[in-house]
């Protein structure tokens, strides 16, 4: 084990498992910073400027509908997008700006200081090599182990994955294992580069609900345990919430609010948090009505102010006028909305 | 009022070769019992492969049990494809998940809503346009949808044509397979908030299929949970949900991550569904049990009652 990932256990030895109470904890060294992130495919604008950080060892989720740009946010980042992408603005990795930089530049990241796993695993698999060889690749590429050495760390992160009978597993075919399973494969490619940072989008979609929350507690422990940071990208507030730190969400191409997940739950101002949350049938209690928020995101354009003003309950004249910024309102707690700004919400 | 009532259904499907006499069955429902009360909604709901929605295709007399009846309206179902059948289905229609998949792409949101009115010839051409616009306005569309086509629409869009289409002939029952799975979470209420406020209105019965266990505990009077093949746990909504008594129900219910609180009650169930072609011996959850005795091993359990309105079909829920 190298000694970096060494420094991050020691960081992380004392942080319990699965508390999100993370209001007064300091704040670590950032290890990716996203500035003014904006992308536009042939001139439609659908990422309008996105601001984030993502701490060391911190987990973090990006919450929204589809075509919200969660996705795309990340792809931009990591440079996944296609050619007829436009990206600007910076994600800076310790000072490097990842965002428009060269394929070669990279290549020297991904998978090694940042790796990413996908919603379909058996997508993202080579369906005609065995699984074994698969994480020997990434193994050599990133680490460059290779035989003996190559084999017995692939049979070690087959284990941390939690693969039962790694040895004989390693020489398995990826049609040979369930859906969850091959998820588990994936996450281990993406753990054998040594990643600071783990970029999860949609990991537990495809998957049946008891298996999904093998997964999502395997990220959990995992990410404690090595210290590296995680983003969880999801259309599943209460996957995201069950696991992350904090959670971004987002709207129309923007965050809209961020705040650690104790507070976005319990205390959320964004109308469109709020009618999120309500819009989740609860998984106790009575069963209250739903909250249907009227019509649909936006497509193409954005109208002139706040993007979610058409559907927004609480909106007004000066709303559909005026694109509101973003408002500080408490430590670390970030929120989009006009009417948070005057003071007409608690 | 019973709607509709399964008893004992079961359907399995031949797999393999039988030139070379590997001809085995793959039994996909096995001997499910459930109802569905006039105006009220029963939930089922299982993880992929365990049988839910071969049941809603038994229950539409899609598939044809092997054994075992389905009753509609205290009538035996009529097989498919026949004359006494069609008369049938007309009072019993499906909304699935695949909204693109269901409708036409040729044809316009008005014709595919007219289309089951024709069909089961109801009405004149005069008032078939009056209650394609009254429809319309049920689901919360407007008139000028009637000239559009399936792409024009959303997916909550679609939805709501597709549910138009299946309330045309005025059906009493509702099969609904995944009616919201596909969609985005504020669509979804929508399209569940509407579902139980026409079900008020038309007193409509539904049988609500889904993997999600939140949507189901949401809408269901009665719910169903399914393992394999097989019903496992079967009663009140609420008391199925909220006080879970088959070792497998009370997995399903704590890998929900709660809002808030997440994980806090996580029970760990060890390994995935198994595919329904490896059939456990005993009780098909057996190897996934953390309580399970050599009893479990042995001898398949009986959905026994346990209180009002509820069966369970677990050795150590039986007898402790």
């Amino acid at each position: 084990m190298n000694p970096m990932l060494n420094a991050f256990q020691t960081n992380s030895a004392n942080a319990a498992l699965f508390t999100s109470h993370d209001v007064a904890a300091p704040r670590k060294r950032p290890i990716l910073t996203v500035n003014d992130l904006t992308v536009s495919f042939s001139g439609v604008p659908v990422l309008h400027g996105v601001d984030l950080t993502v701490d060391k060892g911190e987990a973090i989720g990006i919450v929204g509908e589809s075509g919200c740009g969660k996705s795309v946010t990340w792809r931009a980042v990591l440079g996944l997008l296609p050619k007829s992408a436009e990206v600007k603005g910076e994600a800076r990795l310790d000072g490097f700006n990842l965002a428009g930089a060269s394929q070669s530049k990279l290549e020297q990241v991904r998978g090694g200081r940042i790796a990413m796993i996908f919603q379909d695993p058996a997508s993202a698999l080579n369906p005609v090599h065995r699984i074994g060889a698969q994480i020997t690749e990434a193994l050599r590429l990133h680490r460059g182990l290779t035989s003996a050495s190559a084999r017995a760390e692939a049979r070690r992160l087959l284990d941390q994955v939690g693969i039962p009978d790694a040895t004989s597993r390693l020489n398995a075919y990826p049609h040979e294992l369930s859906g969850g399973q091959n998820q588990r494969v994936m996450i281990a490619i993406a753990l054998a580069g040594e990643p600071e940072l783990l970029v999860a989008d949609e990991p537990t979609t495809a998957l049946d609900a008891t298996v999904q929350a093998q997964i999502l507690l395997l990220l959990k422990t995992i990410q404690r345990d090595t210290g590296m940071g995680l983003v969880m990208i999801s259309h599943d507030l209460a996957a995201v919430a069950a696991i992350c730190d904090r959670v971004c969400v987002m709207y129309a191409g923007r965050i809209v609010e961020a705040a650690p997940t104790h507070t976005l739950l319990n205390a959320p101002q964004h109308p469109y948090t709020r009618d999120l949350i309500g819009a989740i049938p609860p998984s106790d209690g009575p069963r209250v009505r739903l909250t249907a928020i009227p019509g649909a995101p936006p497509h193409g354009g954005l109208p002139p102010g706040c993007a979610y003003a058409p559907r927004c309950q609480s909106a007004d004249a000066a709303c559909a006028m005026t694109g509101p910024d973003m408002r500080t309102i408490s430590a670390r707690h970030v929120v989009r909305c006009l009417r948070v700004a005057d003071g007409t919400r608690q | 009022m019973t709607l509709l009532q399964l008893e004992k259904v079961s359907r399995r499907y031949p797999i393999g070769n039988p030139v070379f006499g590997l001809r085995s069955f793959l039994t996909a429902v096995d001997q499910v019992s459930l109802e569905v009360r006039k105006g009220e909604t029963t939930g089922v709901v299982g993880e992929s492969g365990c049988g839910k929605s071969t049941t809603g295709r038994l229950a539409l007399g899609l598939e044809q049990a092997d054994s075992g009846h389905v009753l509609f309206e205290d009538k035996q179902l009529a097989a498919a494809d026949t004359r006494e059948w069609r008369a049938k289905r007309q009072r019993m229609q499906l909304v699935y998940q695949d909204t693109l998949a269901a409708l036409d792409r040729r044809m316009t949101i008005g014709d595919l809503i007219a289309e089951p009115l024709v069909i089961h010839d109801i009405g004149d051409r005069a008032s078939r346009q009056q209650r394609v616009l009254d429809l319309l306005y049920a689901v919360g569309l407007s008139e000028h949808h009637r000239a559009l086509y399936p792409h024009q629409l959303s997916g909550g869009q679609r939805q709501r044509v597709v549910l138009a289409r299946a309330l045309a002939p005025s059906p009493s029952l509702l099969v609904c397979d995944e009616p919201v799975s596909a969609l985005d979470v504020s669509v979804q209420a929508q399209i569940v908030n509407l579902l139980v406020d026409l079900q008020q209105e038309l007193g409509l019965g539904i049988l609500f299929i889904s993997h999600d266990l939140r949507v189901v505990r949401h809408v269901s009077d009665r719910i169903v949970v399914m393992y394999l093949g097989q019903v496992v746990e079967h009663g009140r909504a609420d008391t199925v949900i909220d006080q879970p008594m088959h070792p497998y129900t009370q997995a399903l219910v704590s890998a929900m991550p709660k809002l808030p609180g997440g994980f806090d009650h996580y029970l760990p169930l060890p390994g995935e569904p198994p595919s329904p072609t490896e059939r456990p011996s005993g009780c098909p959850f057996h190897p996934r049990c953390h309580l399970a005795k050599d009893i479990c091993r042995q001898t398949q359990p009986e959905l026994l009652p346990l209180g009002p309105e509820r069966r369970v079909s677990c050795h150590l829920v039986s007898n402790p």
